[in-house]
C-alpha cells in the first residue's frame, strides 16, 4: 500500500470517527479533565469569593469531614442489598430458562421494572411505605393483631433514622437505640426489588442459554443429581457473567442513591439516606461549593477504581471460561 | 427488512411535516418575548394574561420548567436563562446578587417614580433589597393566621375562637377539637401547622435565629429553644398537632397531599396558614365554611410575613424591557387581581385599601378579609445572615428538626447542635470570602486570621 494511499485512509477513518470523538472530547473527556482540575481550586458559584488553587485542601477537608464519612456509609449501607440482588437474578434467570408455555410473558413481566420509569417506581414505593396506610404496613399490623399483639408495631419506613445495623445518626458508629427499621433498609429493599428482575436477570439469562448442552447431557449420563449439575457445570460457566455483573453493581452502587434522595426522601430524615451522590449535587449545586464537589467526585470514582481492581484481582483468579 | 426501514422514514418525515405545520406562530413584529421563570400556579395565567393584555408591545411567557435556583443561575451565566425569575427570600437574592446574575434596578425605579422603600410591604424586602441596593418590587405577600374549619366547630358546639389570642389559649380549644378512633388514634387534629413555620415561633418567643448584626447563630438561646420545645409540645405533649408519621399517613392516603388538602378533608380543625392556601380551597369538591382568626402569639405579638420578588436577569438582552413587568407589579389592577386570585395581597402596601380586597363580589362567601387586612400590621420577614449560605443552613437545620419532630433528640441539644453547626460554617466561609471578612470584623471588632 502505498503512502498517498495510507493518508486516504486514516483522513477517511477520521471522518467517520470525528463526530463521535469530537462529542466525546467535548461532552465527556473535557468535563472529567476540568473536574479535575476544580477540584485542586475553591472555585465557588457565589463570584465574591476570588478563585484560587487550593492544592489538596478540599480532599484534606472532606477527609475531616464527618459528614462525608456518614454519606460514605450510607453509601455502603445501600449496596448491602446486592448480594441478595445477584442471587435472586440468578434464581429468576434458572426459573425463566425453562421451557414451559406463556415464558415470554413472565420474562417480559420480570423485567418490567427495568424499562418503567424510575421516579414513578418510586412513587409507588413512597405509597407502599407509608406509615400507616401502606399497604406494607397494613399487612405487618394486621399479623400483629392477629397474634395478639398492638396494631401499631410496623416501622416508620422513610420517616425513621433506624437501621438494622443500628448505626448512629450523627456519628459513625453504632448503638442499639438506632436499631430497627427505617430509611435506609426502605431504600435496600426496594433496590433488590428493582435490581431482581432487571438486567442481571437478562444477563444470566443469556448467560444460561450458552451453558453447552453436551456438558449438560454428559452430567446427566454420569448420573449427576440437579444441585451437583449446578454446582459442578452450570455455575462455573455462569462465572465471568457473575465478575461482570459484581463488578457493575459495585460501581452502580457506589454512585447511585440520587434518584431516590430526590424524588423519596430529600436525603433525610436527618441525613440518613444522603449519599455521596446526593453530596456532590447539593454541595455543587446548592451550596454552590464546585470545587468541593469536585473533590468529592474523585475520591468517589478513586473508590470506585480500588474496589473494581479488587474486585478484578480477586474475580479474575476463578475466571476459567 | 428494507419494506420496514422505508416505511420508518417516511413515516418520520410525516411526523416532521406535522411538527412543522402545528408549531406555534412566531411573535409578531415588533413585539418582546419576555421569559418569566415562576411556578405553574393557575394564577399565573392570569397575571400573564393581563400582563399581555395591559403592555402590548409585550409577549410574555411562563417558564415553570426552569424553576429552581440552581437550574436559573447556572442558565443565566451560561447566557440562555429567562429574562425574569422569582427569588423565595433573601438567602436567595443574596446569591443571586453574588452571581452576577440579579440586575440591580435602584436607579431604573427612581426613574419609574417607584419608591420601594415608602411603598411596599417590609416583610419582602429580604427578597427584594440587598445592602441597600434594590432587585425587585415585589410579586406577592402573605402573612399566616389560624383557617377555621367552621363545620367542624359546629358539629361539637364548640364557639369559634377569636382573636387575638395567646398560645396559651389555643391550648384548651384545640385540645377540645382533637378526635380520636376507638383504637386511639387521631382521625382530627385541633392543630396542622406545617414544620417549616417555626421561624414563627421562634419570632413570637422574642428569639432570633442570628445576632442582630448576623455574625453568629443564636438559636441555642432559651427563646429559641422555648419555641421549639413548645412545637414539640404541640405534637408529643398536648397531643393536638400530627408527627410527621402522623402528616406522612394522611397526606398520602388518599386525602390528597399536603397540610392544605389534609385541612380540606376535614382532618384538622384549624390550620395555621396564609391567604393564599384559598388557591386550593377555594376548588375543594365540597365547598368548605371557612372562617379566619389572627394566629396566636407567645411573649411577642409578630407573624412571619414571607412572598416573593420577580427579579431581571442582568445577563438579558431585553432587561429595559423587563423592567415594565415590575411596573406592572407596582399597579393597583396587579394588586386587585392578586387578591382576587387569593395569591396573597399585592406588594403594595396602599393597595390594600381597595374596596375589593374587603369585599370581592366574586367570592362574598369570604367574609373574613379585614382579619388579613390587620394581621399584615404585626408581620415581620424571616432573619438572613449574610455570612452563609442560606442552602447550608437549610440543610444543617433540617437535620435537626427532623431528630426533635421524631422525638429521637432533645430539643435542647438539637439547637445547640444546629447553632454550633452554623457558627462553624460562618467562620469558613469568611475565611474564604475576603469582602465578608472585612465586614465581618468591621462589625465584631475582631481580627479574623
Amino acid at each position: 500500500m502505498n503512502k498517498s494511499r495510507k493518508s486516504s485512509d486514516f483522513w477517511s477513518a477520521m471522518g467517520f470517527l470525528l463526530p463521535n470523538l469530537l462529542g466525546f472530547l467535548i461532552f465527556t473527556a473535557g468535563p472529567v479533565l476540568f473536574s479535575l482540575a476544580v477540584s485542586f481550586s475553591n472555585w465557588n458559584l457565589e463570584r465574591t469569593v476570588p478563585f484560587a488553587w487550593t492544592g489538596f485542601e478540599n480532599f484534606i477537608d472532606l477527609m475531616h469531614s464527618q459528614d462525608f464519612w456518614l454519606y460514605f456509609i450510607n453509601t455502603a449501607y445501600l449496596m448491602i442489598g446486592m448480594p441478595l440482588s445477584v442471587i435472586g437474578s440468578l434464581m429468576l434467570a434458572i426459573l425463566l430458562n425453562q421451557k414451559l408455555k406463556g415464558i415470554v410473558v413472565f420474562r417480559t413481566l420480570f423485567y418490567l421494572p427495568s424499562f418503567t420509569s424510575g421516579v414513578a417506581l418510586m412513587i409507588l414505593w413512597k405509597a407502599l411505605y407509608n406509615p400507616d396506610f401502606g399497604p406494607i404496613n397494613m399487612v405487618i399490623n394486621t399479623i400483629s393483631h392477629d397474634l395478639g399483639g398492638s396494631i401499631h408495631v410496623a416501622p416508620a419506613w422513610l420517616l425513621s433514622t433506624r437501621n438494622v445495623l443500628g448505626l448512629r445518626v450523627e456519628s459513625v458508629g453504632l448503638t442499639i437505640r438506632e436499631w430497627g427499621l427505617g430509611a435506609r433498609d426502605a431504600l435496600v429493599i426496594m433496590g433488590i426489588w428493582t435490581a431482581i428482575g432487571g438486567n442481571n436477570m437478562l444477563l444470566y439469562l443469556a448467560a444460561l442459554t450458552n451453558v453447552p448442552p453436551e456438558l449438560t447431557e454428559a452430567a446427566e449420563i454420569d448420573g449427576a443429581s440437579k444441585w451437583s449439575l449446578f454446582r459442578n457445570v452450570t455455575w462455573p460457566q455462569l462465572a465471568p457473567t457473575t465478575f461482570f455483573i459484581v463488578v457493575m453493581s459495585f460501581i452502580g452502587g457506589l454512585q447511585g442513591g440520587f434518584d431516590q434522595a430526590r424524588v423519596m426522601t430529600d436525603g433525610g430524615p436527618a441525613g440518613t439516606t444522603t449519599t455521596l451522590a446526593y453530596q456532590i449535587y447539593t454541595k455543587a449545586f446548592e451550596q454552590f461549593q464546585v470545587g468541593y464537589a469536585s473533590a468529592i467526585s474523585w475520591v468517589l470514582f478513586s473508590i470506585i477504581l480500588v474496589i473494581t481492581l479488587i474486585n478484578w484481582r480477586i474475580g479474575s483468579k476463578d475466571l476459567n471460561y | 427488512m428494507k419494506k420496514f426501514f422505508v416505511f420508518t422514514f417516511f413515516f418520520l418525515i410525516v411526523l416532521s411535516v406535522v411538527a412543522w405545520k402545528i408549531q406555534p406562530p412566531p411573535n409578531p413584529p415588533g413585539k418582546t418575548e419576555l421569559t418569566w421563570v415562576s411556578d405553574d400556579n393557575p394564577a399565573r395565567r392570569g397575571q400573564i394574561a393581563l400582563y399581555n393584555q395591559l403592555y402590548p408591545k409585550d409577549i410574555l411567557k411562563l417558564d415553570p420548567d426552569n424553576s429552581g435556583m440552581e437550574k436559573v443561575i447556572v442558565q443565566s451565566l451560561a447566557g440562555v436563562g429567562p429574562d425574569l425569575f422569582d427569588c423565595y427570600d433573601g438567602f436567595q437574592l443574596s446569591a443571586y446578587v453574588k452571581s452576577g446574575i440579579a440586575w440591580d434596578i435602584t436607579d431604573q425605579l427612581k426613574k419609574m417614580g417607584i419608591n420601594v422603600k415608602k411603598q411596599v410591604w417590609p416583610c419582602i424586602f429580604p427578597d427584594l433589597m440587598l445592602d441597600g441596593r434594590i432587585y425587585g418590587v415585589g410579586t406577592n405577600v402573605s402573612v399566616n393566621a389560624i383557617w377555621i374549619n367552621k363545620k367542624l366547630f359546629d358539629e361539637d358546639h364548640v364557639p369559634y375562637p377569636k382573636g387575638p389570642w395567646t398560645w396559651k389559649q389555643f391550648i384548651p380549644i384545640a385540645e377540645k377539637m382533637t378526635k380520636r378512633d376507638s383504637t386511639g388514634r387521631i382521625v382530627q387534629y385541633g392543630l396542622l401547622c406545617d414544620w417549616y413555620n417555626w421561624p414563627q415561633f421562634i419570632m413570637q418567643w422574642g428569639g432570633s435565629i442570628y445576632s442582630p448584626d448576623g455574625t453568629s447563630c443564636t438559636l441555642d438561646s432559651p427563646q429559641c429553644i422555648a419555641a421549639i420545645q413548645f412545637m414539640h409540645d404541640l405534637i408529643y405533649k398536648y397531643h393536638v398537632m400530627p408527627s410527621p408519621v402522623e402528616q406522612a399517613a394522611a397526606t398520602a392516603g388518599g386525602w390528597g397531599s399536603g397540610t392544605i388538602s389534609f385541612f380540606a378533608a376535614d382532618k384538622g380543625a384549624m390550620a395555621l396558614g396564609g391567604r393564599w392556601w384559598l388557591c386550593t380551597l377555594r376548588q375543594n369538591s365540597v365547598p368548605m365554611d371557612l372562617g379566619v382568626v389572627p394566629c396566636p402569639f407567645g411573649p411577642k405579638r409578630v407573624y412571619l410575613g414571607y412572598g416573593k420578588a420577580t427579579l431581571i436577569n442582568k445577563n438579558s438582552p431585553k432587561r429595559y424591557e423587563a423592567l415594565n413587568f415590575l411596573k406592572f407589579e407596582a399597579s393597583k389592577a396587579y394588586s386587585n387581581l392578586i387578591c382576587h386570585q387569593a395569591d396573597g395581597f399585592g406588594p403594595i402596601k396602599a393597595d390594600i385599601h381597595d374596596p375589593i380586597v374587603l369585599h370581592d363580589p366574586a367570592y362574598p362567601q369570604e367574609n373574613y378579609n379585614q382579619v388579613w387586612i390587620n394581621v399584615m400590621k404585626y408581620a415581620q420577614p424571616e432573619q438572613i445572615s449574610p455570612f452563609i449560605n442560606g442552602n447550608t443552613v437549610t440543610i444543617i437545620i433540617n437535620k435537626q428538626m427532623d431528630l426533635i419532630q421524631g422525638n429521637e433528640k432533645s430539643v435542647p441539644d438539637a439547637m445547640r447542635t444546629a447553632t454550633r453547626q452554623i457558627n462553624e460554617e460562618i467562620q469558613k466561609t469568611i475565611a474564604i470570602d475576603p469582602t465578608l471578612r472585612m465586614r465581618y470584623e468591621k462589625l465584631t471588632g475582631r481580627t479574623v486570621n
